[in-house]
């Protein structure tokens, strides 16, 4: 679903996303974050210019502690929550979808990629919320902005264009 | 994030074990680049991963790496990390070279970093083997260029899968009598940290 190639915008003021967090962006907003085998979920409202992105290291939180933004189970009803009481509720939301990649070859966790994605997507069905784009999987780590104006997501992987989704 | 073995005894053990094998990583590398760099521990963190990641946000940029995992162990790795332009002056370094005008780095230069990674990885393990009485021995040296956060992010996964928290012991360098702003991170997983308390308690 990559639509276009592109240079990433200006990021110096960007705020960083962080492990485990989500960050609720207004218009005008830009966020980056840096993703190996997270996921990197966006929700975003196009009417209202607003988006929610969250780094997200697990598929489920199973009594464990941790940030709402850690797991997928808790990402996803707090992303909602949060955009909700902006402004975007959740008929309006569309989700990109970036990460999960298994990096070093055999030596590397590679099923953790693949079960954040199951699990995103899955949570993503049952709210009835549409995917719209996804850059996914592979062997390298990615580097995503975020632009609330845009709603533009792009990805970068070093020793590649950029690609907008 | 301050030092985490403050107060516990077990992570003052655990500091002290590391102590001593990065001493007998920075002898081998004074002789493997002729005296131009040494190491010393800097730190040993014991942090949930989403606190243990935040001391890395330096590392969003491109980040050259060597990652060595350690066998018979479920998780351990060891990475050495440079920004781009340092690694390849090690690498010129340690030819006897200019650092080449072209962008792509040629396969001898990612040798010579390879190389670099399993003499330290190899010496830092000898010492730990000797500590825990198990015998601990580097994987072949992997190659990676990407954004430093994104490799880390890996290499914690698994510890982070049994753990809530995990371990980070990290090393400062000396390269031509200067500080320097590489690292060698040595991320061991909760086996083999209890494997190594226990022997030396044992020992005690």
């Amino acid at each position: 679903m990559a639509l276009t190639t592109t240079h990433a915008p200006e990021t110096k003021n960007a705020q960083t996303v962080g492990m485990a967090q989500i960050a609720i962006v207004t218009d005008p907003g830009v966020v980056r974050t840096v993703l190996g085998s997270c996921i990197g979920l966006l929700l975003y409202h196009a009417a209202r210019k607003t988006g929610a992105l969250a780094h997200i290291v697990m598929a489920q939180q199973a009594g464990r502690t941790g940030p709402p933004g850690k797991f997928a189970d808790t990402a996803v009803p707090w992303m909602l929550q949060e955009l909700s009481a902006k402004g975007a509720g959740r008929a309006g939301l569309t989700a990109k979808i970036t990460g999960g990649a298994a990096m070093f070859g055999g030596s590397g966790p590679i099923q953790i990629g693949a079960a954040n994605l199951d699990a995103v997507v899955r949570l993503l069905e049952e709210q009835r919320i549409p995917i719209v784009a996804q850059h996914v999987g592979g062997s390298k780590g990615r580097r995503v902005t975020f632009d609330s104006h845009t709603g533009d997501v792009i990805v970068e992987i070093v020793g590649q264009q950029p690609v907008i989704l | 994030m301050a030092d985490s073995t403050q107060g516990d005894p077990s992570l003052a053990v655990l500091k002290q074990a590391f102590a001593t094998a990065t001493q007998h990583a920075s002898m081998a590398m004074c002789q493997w680049t002729r005296g131009s760099v040494s190491l010393e521990l800097d730190r040993l963190h014991t942090a949930p991963l989403e606190e243990a990641m935040g001391l890395f946000t330096d590392c969003m940029d491109l980040m050259v790496m060597i990652v060595l995992a350690v066998k018979g162990t479920d998780a351990s790795q060891l990475i050495l990390s440079f920004d781009e332009s340092r690694g390849r002056q090690l690498a010129a370094n340690l030819l006897q070279r200019e650092v080449p005008a072209d962008a792509e780095w040629t396969e001898l230069e990612k040798s010579a970093l390879m190389e670099t990674g399993n003499i330290l990885a190899s010496a830092y393990l000898n010492e730990l083997t000797r500590l825990a009485g198990r015998q601990l021995l580097p994987a072949p040296p992997v190659f990676v260029q990407d954004y430093g956060t994104s490799v880390l992010e890996q290499a914690l996964m698994v510890q982070a899968c049994v753990s809530d928290e995990v371990m980070i012991s990290s090393t400062r360098f000396v390269f031509d009598a200067k500080a320097v702003d590489w690292n060698v991170l040595f991320l061991p997983d909760a086996a083999l940290s209890q494997t190594i308390q226990d022997a030396i308690f044992f020992r005690v």
